[in-house]
């Protein structure tokens, strides 16, 4: 019997490789064709690298990709870092963990747009959030209409929506490292910040990839809350690139720019998540006998 | 030899039945009243032309300019006629969704219509669509809260009044509230609680929106972009805008007299609950706000103390789609449904908004039946479209223009300098006006 293993593994990894071409490189490739067209007149018309040079003189864009980047900048680490720590009590065995457990995972089992609109009500000027900070005498304040907080107040959301679902991953990588590893640490006597430090966060360090990487791709494509909350404004504050892409799509009618914006989203993407994996996917330094 | 005849026979009958066979003629449109008036138009022009079969296909309004804009743009040619906003005609017809009237059709328009309508309708010095219907917009005012707080209440038309043709004209033109009045007015009616424990004194029914506000800078003299359309620079930030954007922004930021945004219909509850003093809104809340047991008055449009008389205008049109493989047949309809006295007179009787055609303004100019409130309001509306409308302005980037504004008003409103808002938006529409007029 001389099978080929090369034909089992085209055919196990077809379904995958046959999803990753219809769903993320078909429509890559049909976003980078489309960004080299526009309409003029009536009739669509191949204009090159156009729409991308427009792009280098659009100050909405540049504030748009300047939003962005403030925005990931902010949210990528705050929701990795809560996402971690509430992993670490996750995994504690102390009284009362169970309520606590369920307490954070109630925000996994909500739809972003029903999220969306509880927190509305949440934050508006007469809304709950106001009612309790006017009851010791603060407010009320425009969370989601003053240039000043309504970021932060998407920020806010988002990490509340995300945190407990990066924590299930992240609570799953802690529980693959063994504990023996921890308990010699203990014997050893190392503290337990040295533990977290230098045990538990470099052997954490594949699922802490996974989940940088998913998330701030996650983040950087994040468009309901702007959609359903803000429109991007006030003053562009909350106009992140997805929903610049969108109004421009399909709100304008201007596809080529659309898809030009989509491109620069995508580049910007690769090259963040390719910094990514060259800081974390290092191999460990080898230890000498 | 029985197959011969058999043939002949059956070759008979269908030619018969290519001969009469029927055109179908789609037109896409919103939900609402304006379908139910279509509907009525459609069955009398069916009844006339056997051969015509109208079907009316509809879409809630906040997905109807996003579906139609994508079956336009995939060349759907089960869309013969497409219900156009005013101020999307021009990128329609720059997009090629839509085709021109030929001359004959335009001359009749311009005869039989008034000018601003033909206008809107108009791109590249070709007619691309037919106004329905025109709007108006006037101001709203509850007597008893003005009273109340010790403001005399405007010259308008209340409930009992009856106004023939000169009494409307005296009052449009010489006894028209100024937006200075509006302010102080609505400062004594809120007083310095902004709305919480007193009513509100002011709010314009479509909130920061390029239709409501465009007046206001009109009342100034000023144009929104150049006639060329292809900038908004010195127009929108210059002074005439710049100081009706400053008003703007007092009603909210400095005087706070005016709920920051408002809902479709939410100014027309308000007032009708007596939550609300004044509000300028369209003629269409005239029967909601008769109903409820508001003692209420309707004034002209405001305009600035030092300005002119400026009054929004412009509603739907019907315009025939490229793709159409009838267009022949979907002219005649759109020629049928807005030009005919027939077509017209339907319309206007089942959705009673203001006409275009000068036959139907006339009428309301002459009629009796339009001397008593609150039908009298519509021929303050005719009078208003006739002397005061100023239309949205014609560029293929309106979109982007309307959307720009919205932005910049509600930002001011938010408590944005008016002159950093105004910039923002200016660039906004610079950009896209170069990027769709490239040739």
């Amino acid at each position: 019997m001389n099978r080929s293993p090369i034909k089992l593994l085209v055919l196990t990894l077809a379904p995958a490789l046959l999803g990753l071409a219809v769903f993320r490189a078909y429509p890559i490739g049909l976003a980078l064709y489309e960004s080299l067209y526009t309409t003029i007149g009536g009739e669509r018309a191949f204009i090159g690298l156009g729409n991308y040079l427009d792009l280098l003189t659009d100050a909405g864009f540049w504030k748009s990709l300047r939003v962005t980047l403030w925005f990931n900048l902010i949210i990528n680490p705050l929701q990795v870092a809560l996402a971690l720590a509430l992993a670490l009590m996750f995994v504690q065995k102390l009284p009362g963990m169970a309520v606590f457990r369920l307490l954070f995972l109630i925000p996994i089992g909500i739809s972003l747009p029903v999220a969306v609109i509880i927190w509305r009500i949440v934050l508006l000027p007469e809304g709950f959030l106001n009612g309790v900070l006017g009851g010791v005498g603060l407010g009320p304040y425009r969370f989601l209409t003053s240039p000043d907080f309504a970021l932060y107040s998407i920020i806010a959301i988002a990490t509340w929506k995300g945190v407990s679902y990066w924590m299930i991953f992240l609570v799953g990588g802690l529980q693959n490292i063994p504990p023996e590893i921890g308990e010699a640490a203990r014997l050893e006597g190392a503290s337990p910040w040295q533990r977290l430090w230098l045990i538990t966060l470099p052997l954490l360090r594949p699922t802490l990839l996974f989940v940088l990487v998913a998330d701030v791709t996650i983040n950087f494509l994040l468009f309901a809350p702007v959609f359903m909350l803000t429109g991007g404004g006030p003053r562009g504050s909350t106009n992140v690139l997805m929903y610049e892409a969108y109004k421009s799509g399909f709100v304008f009618g201007d596809m080529g720019r659309a898809m030009a914006i989509v491109v620069c989203l995508v580049a910007l993407l690769l090259v963040i998540v390719g910094i990514q994996f060259r800081l974390l996917s290092s191999a460990p330094p080898k230890e000498t006998p | 030899m029985t197959r011969l005849p058999i043939l002949t026979t059956a070759l008979a009958i269908g030619l018969a039945t290519t001969a009469h066979a029927q055109t179908t003629l789609t037109i896409l449109m919103i939900e609402g009243l304006d379908k139910g008036a279509m509907e009525a138009v459609a069955a009398q022009y069916m009844q006339d032309r056997a051969d015509v079969k109208v079907e009316i296909q509809s879409l809630p309004w906040n997905q109807f300019f996003q579906v139609s804009e994508m079956r336009l743009k995939s060349g759907d040619a089960a869309v013969d006629l497409i219900y156009t906003d005013a101020p999307v005609v021009a990128a329609y017809a720059a997009n090629g969704y839509i085709q021109p009237f030929d001359a004959a059709v335009a001359d009749e328009a311009k005869a039989k219509l008034v000018a601003p309508s033909v206008t809107a309708g108009t791109y590249d010095g070709k007619l691309y669509s037919l106004p329905m219907n025109s709007s108006a917009q006037v101001l709203y005012y509850n007597v008893d809260l003005l009273k109340a707080a010790g403001v005399t209440p405007p010259n308008g038309l209340t409930k009992g009044s009856v106004a023939n043709p000169d009494a409307i004209a005296t009052l449009a033109s010489t006894d028209r509230w100024t937006f200075e009045q509006i302010a102080e007015a609505a400062k004594a009616v809120s007083g310095s609680e902004g709305g919480k424990a007193k009513p509100w004194g002011f709010a314009f029914e479509q909130f920061a929106e390029l239709y409501q506000l465009q007046p206001l800078g009109g009342s100034l003299g000023s144009d929104l972009i150049s006639a060329d359309a292809m900038t908004a620079d010195s127009y929108l930030n210059g002074e005439a805008w710049t100081k009706a954007a400053t008003w703007w922004s007092d009603l909210f930021n400095s005087w706070n007299v005016s709920p920051r945004s408002l809902g479709f219909g939410e100014a027309a509850q308000m007032f009708t609950n007596g939550q609300l003093a004044m509000f300028v809104g369209g003629t269409w809340n005239v029967a909601a706000v008769a109903q409820s047991s508001i003692n209420f008055g309707i004034a002209p449009h405001p305009k600035f103390a030092d300005g002119k008389a400026a009054t929004p205008t412009g509603s739907w049109y019907l315009s025939v789609t490229k793709a159409s493989p009838d267009a022949a047949a979907a002219t005649d309809f759109a020629h049928y449904a807005a030009l005919s006295d027939q077509g017209t007179d339907i319309w206007f009787d089942k959705l009673n908004q203001l006409p275009t055609t000068n036959r139907l303004l006339d009428k309301i100019n002459a009629d009796n039946s339009f001397d008593a409130f609150p039908a009298s309001v519509m021929r303050l509306s005719a009078w208003e479209s006739r002397n005061t409308a100023v239309a949205r302005p014609v560029t293929v980037a309106f979109s982007q223009l309307q959307d720009a504004f919205r932005t910049a008003f509600t930002d001011i409103a938010n408590g944005v300098a008016v002159d950093e808002a105004l910039a923002t938006a200016v660039d906004s529409y610079d950009q896209a006006a170069k990027r769709l007029n490239r040739k």
